[in-house]
């Protein structure tokens, strides 16, 4: 969610009862603020928290030219000091997975991860991975599979950079009813023409991501419309506690993500 | 409009010149420009007028860089049929529907405290007796705003909404206490779910109706209990019938002893009885629908079959209170029966409130059967609570916060059942479950004549739980601590306790240093059960057979055996048996030499 607008977006926030309260929203203000112009992003978001036992981490992007590759990310327990998250390593994503304990709120603290596919006497079976690092990983994992856009939010311009769309005035009711019309903010996985050919009315600049209608299992992906049809909210049935609301016939949306930081692997039981 | 350029007769007249001029060149441009496109029958010329003309209507910043969308949205205009005959027809918006539900709901509340203030107006100059029949609705509104400054909350256009549909359950139910539970996402439409006490008239009614339910079920049992024994007796006198039988003619050829045929020793447990209405489990009557304004709906009691499965298994809500629900222990009902189950257990483990916030029943009178219940105790908000320190209540050590849902047992019960009650038929147990379990010991008492020769079965081991009001510090848990503990606010000053559930994410509690405390649940109805859920596994199949010789595999006598077999039993009769033979073969052997 955009910093700057999060008074405007507070009413929309709707994950697991959570509220943004008037002196958070504060704090991340004028604490972002701050941060954007030392860092020169041109937008910064306010990503969500990651709850923990001492202290929740508290999670902020700030964009620059790039809106899909040119993403920074920055992580805070007590808005004072920002610190920039580390790029996730691919072994930490996997670790990330498999680690049960709940998230400590110390980023230098070690935590010990079972890796249980393994051999007894395997070496790689018992790892460490400082708490940093997990906390990269886990975000890293939640972008690529949960966050995502409204179509036409993002655009890719003929140069090939990709940055948020000033002109988008949202989606119609009708397209909003539709998980074809919301797309992964991640490198296409899928092969460049997917999401081109499923459409009747294509258009290059819009339909380069990967739309979520094609996540398995079908039903992973809960689209609700509230507030008299007049807000779209989706919800991942993975990662319990993201949410992704959208406006209709407005430019407002916006992502966010607080909870455990735990990938729900029962998504098959629950449907 | 560009139609006027067209027909100007200048242009016409230029067109006739030929001689190359300025003129000429640009009627010549703008013919080009104007050329139809075969497929859209449009032209370059009128769709950049249009463009200009909407970029400086519009005036939208920094033009040039997203001209081709310009151009594009132009287009998409154009394409807009025009449906002339339509176009009188009124389209309602889509709130429509909601809106006249809404409005309902309004007017029907509204005249309500109209008619209470009328009512109120006289009864001031009467008495004032009448009070006590108000439903006691909890001020959402109020402890909406608490909530928020902790984080956690509804939106105010949600809250208010809500809040009146409270009012409304108030109206046309009989409640005499309505709460606001919390709100269950599904996904297909969520629930809101309200918490109420009845009113003593209708519990009576209900009881009644519960033990009228509950009586027969118990004789059925009965009967069946008798028809399985009647059926073993049966089958053992068949038993013994048969092998006299075999005994009194034993030259005949008889086919080979074939081994008995399977029983099924499988016996169904002990149904465990439903907690009646008011009581345990079902002490609360929960009420759901799916947006404010729609009627809400009464959810059925849960029964301790359903908890238990419910413990079991794992699903998502959809929404429809009639959907079918498919887990693999075998779930009785429908979505209506699962959500109840689930808000047991999220009532069960997630009703708190500071140490000393309720009180055991102080204050109002109670039913007689209430206070004999000793595990059952009704409790009120304690009118001398204080309130602790928000730095007591946010003891990461949780000393401070009590449990107020009772803990459900393994069985699905708050109060622990016997299922043998001849083992201590006590008089406690018979007064605790005064229907139930009467009737149970009455079949006790019938059937101990027959069974006096029965071997004393295990007495089984009372399931207890924490009591009312234990510590949240007694909560035990697998992975990491089950409760988190925040302040309200980093900077000071508008201090509030707020709690979270880790167990069952979407549960919090809030508490001021004042007297307020609320908790609520937003969230799926699921429980954290890390590392994943795993279904429960089939039960192991039964034994078809008991394993004896006769069914053992074991190596074929060979030749040389059989000669040794047949040498040895020559002349003399035959020696009892041989160790590593079939018994089987052996009694065949037997019956040849017959």
């Amino acid at each position: 969610m955009n910093v700057h607008k999060l008074w405007d977006y507070k009413e929309h926030v709707n994950v697991n009862g959570v509220m943004l309260t008037s002196e958070l929203i504060s704090l991340l203000q004028t604490s972002l603020t701050l941060i954007q112009v030392e860092n020169h992003f041109i937008t910064m978001q306010y990503w969500g928290q990651i709850y923990a036992i001492d202290a929740d981490y508290h999670i902020a992007v700030g964009i620059n030219k790039d809106a899909l590759n040119d993403r920074k990310y920055f992580y805070t327990t007590d808005f004072n000091f920002w610190g920039l998250l580390p790029k996730a390593k691919k072994k930490y994503k996997l670790l990330s997975l498999l680690a049960t304990q709940p998230f400590r709120g110390d980023p230098s603290e070690n935590i010990k991860v079972l890796d249980e596919a393994l051999d007894e006497n395997d070496p790689d079976r018992c790892k460490t991975m400082k708490e940093e690092a997990r906390l990269a990983a886990t975000i890293s994992n939640i972008c690529e599979e949960a966050e995502v856009c409204a179509r036409g939010q993002l655009i890719k311009q003929p140069e090939g950079t990709v940055v948020i769309n000033p002109n988008f005035y949202g989606l119609t009711a009708t397209e909003a009813k539709m998980l074809k019309s919301y797309l992964h903010i991640r490198p296409a996985q899928h092969k460049w023409n997917t999401n081109l050919l499923t459409r009747p009315d294509y258009n290059y600049s819009m339909d380069f991501l990967d739309s979520i209608d094609q996540d398995i299992p079908k039903g992973c992906w809960n689209l609700i419309l509230e507030n008299v049809g007049s807000v779209a909210y989706l919800k991942s049935l993975y990662w319990p506690g993201m949410m992704y609301f959208h406006k209709i016939r407005t430019p407002d949306a916006g992502f966010l993500y607080v909870g455990h930081g735990r990938k729900n692997l029962d998504v098959p039981f629950l449907l | 409009m560009s139609q006027s350029f067209l027909l100007e007769p200048d242009i016409i007249a230029a067109t006739e010149n030929v001689m190359p001029d300025l003129n000429n060149d640009l009627v010549l441009a703008k013919n080009f420009l104007k050329q139809q496109s075969a497929a859209t029958g449009d032209n370059l010329y009128d769709h950049l007028v249009d463009l200009v003309h909407k970029i400086l209507t519009h005036k939208p910043p920094d033009v040039v860089d997203n001209f081709e969308q310009y151009s594009w949205e132009v287009k998409q205009e154009k394409l807009r049929p025009n449906f002339d005959l339509l176009n009188d027809v009124y389209l309602s918006p889509p709130q429509l529907a909601i809106a006249r539900k809404m409005d309902e709901m309004f007017k029907l509340v509204a005249s309500k405290s109209q008619k209470m203030q009328e009512q109120g107006e006289e009864e001031q100059e009467l008495d004032l007796e009448e009070e006590s029949d108000k439903p006691r609705i909890t001020d959402l509104i109020d402890h909406n705003y608490y909530f928020r400054q902790a984080g956690y909350g509804l939106p105010d256009s949600e809250c208010y909404a809500l809040y009146i549909a409270l009012n409304m359950l108030a109206i046309k139910e009989p409640v005499a206490t309505v709460r606001f539970f919390g709100k269950i996402f599904g996904t297909k439409a969520n629930y809101y779910v309200a918490e109420t006490d009845l009113t003593i008239e209708e519990l009576d009614r209900r009881i009644r109706e519960f033990d009228m339910k509950d009586m027969p079920g118990e004789g059925e049992g009965l009967d069946e209990e008798r028809v399985q024994e009647q059926g073993e007796e049966h089958k053992d006198i068949l038993g013994e019938g048969e092998e006299e039988a075999q005994a009194q003619k034993p030259k005949e050829p008889v086919p080979p002893k074939l081994p008995p045929i399977p029983l099924s020793t499988w016996q169904p447990k002990p149904t465990i009885p439903v907690e009646r209405p008011g009581q345990g489990v079902n002490k609360k009557v929960y009420w759901v629908c799916n947006l404010p304004g729609d009627p809400w709906t009464c959810l059925p009691d849960a029964t301790p079959e359903q908890i238990r499965v419910a413990r079991l298994s794992l699903r998502a809500m959809t929404g429809d209170l009639d959907a079918e629900v498919q887990t693999f222990p075998l779930f009785e009902g429908t979505e209506r029966h699962y959500l109840r189950a689930q808000i047991a257990r999220i009532a069960a483990a997630t009703s708190i409130s500071p140490q000393g916030f309720y009180t055991f029943g102080s204050g109002e009178e109670e039913e007689d059967i209430d206070l004999e219940e000793a595990g059952d105790m009704n409790f009120n908000q304690n009118p001398f609570y204080q309130g602790h320190t928000i730095k007591d209540l946010v003891d990461p050590e949780l000393a401070y916060w009590v449990h107020h849902g009772r803990h459900i047992l393994k069985q699905g019960r708050t109060i622990w059942w016997n299922p043998r009650p001849e083992m201590q038929a006590s008089c406690l147990l018979a007064v605790l479950f005064n229907c139930a379990s009467r009737a149970s010991v009455k079949i006790a008492n019938r059937e101990e004549g027959e069974e006096e020769e029965d071997e004393n079965p295990p007495s089984i081991e009372a399931e207890t739980g924490p009591s009312l009001f234990a510590p949240l510090s007694a909560d035990v848990s697998t992975s990491g601590p089950t409760w988190t503990t925040r302040v309200g606010s980093v900077l000071g000053g508008r201090a509030l306790a707020v709690i979270r559930s880790n167990l069952w994410p979407g549960a919090v509690a809030y508490a001021t240093d004042g007297k307020r405390s609320e908790c609520m649940y937003v969230g799926w109805g699921l429980k954290n059960e890390p590392p994943n859920f795993s279904p429960l596994q089939l039960p192991r199949p039964q034994e078809e057979y008991s394993v004896g010789p006769e069914v053992m595999e074991m190596a074929d006598p060979t030749f040389a055996d059989e000669e040794v077999y047949r040498i040895a039993h020559l002349p003399p009769a035959p020696p009892a048996e041989i160790p590593g033979e079939g018994g089987e073969e052996f009694s065949e052997e037997e019956e040849d030499e017959d």
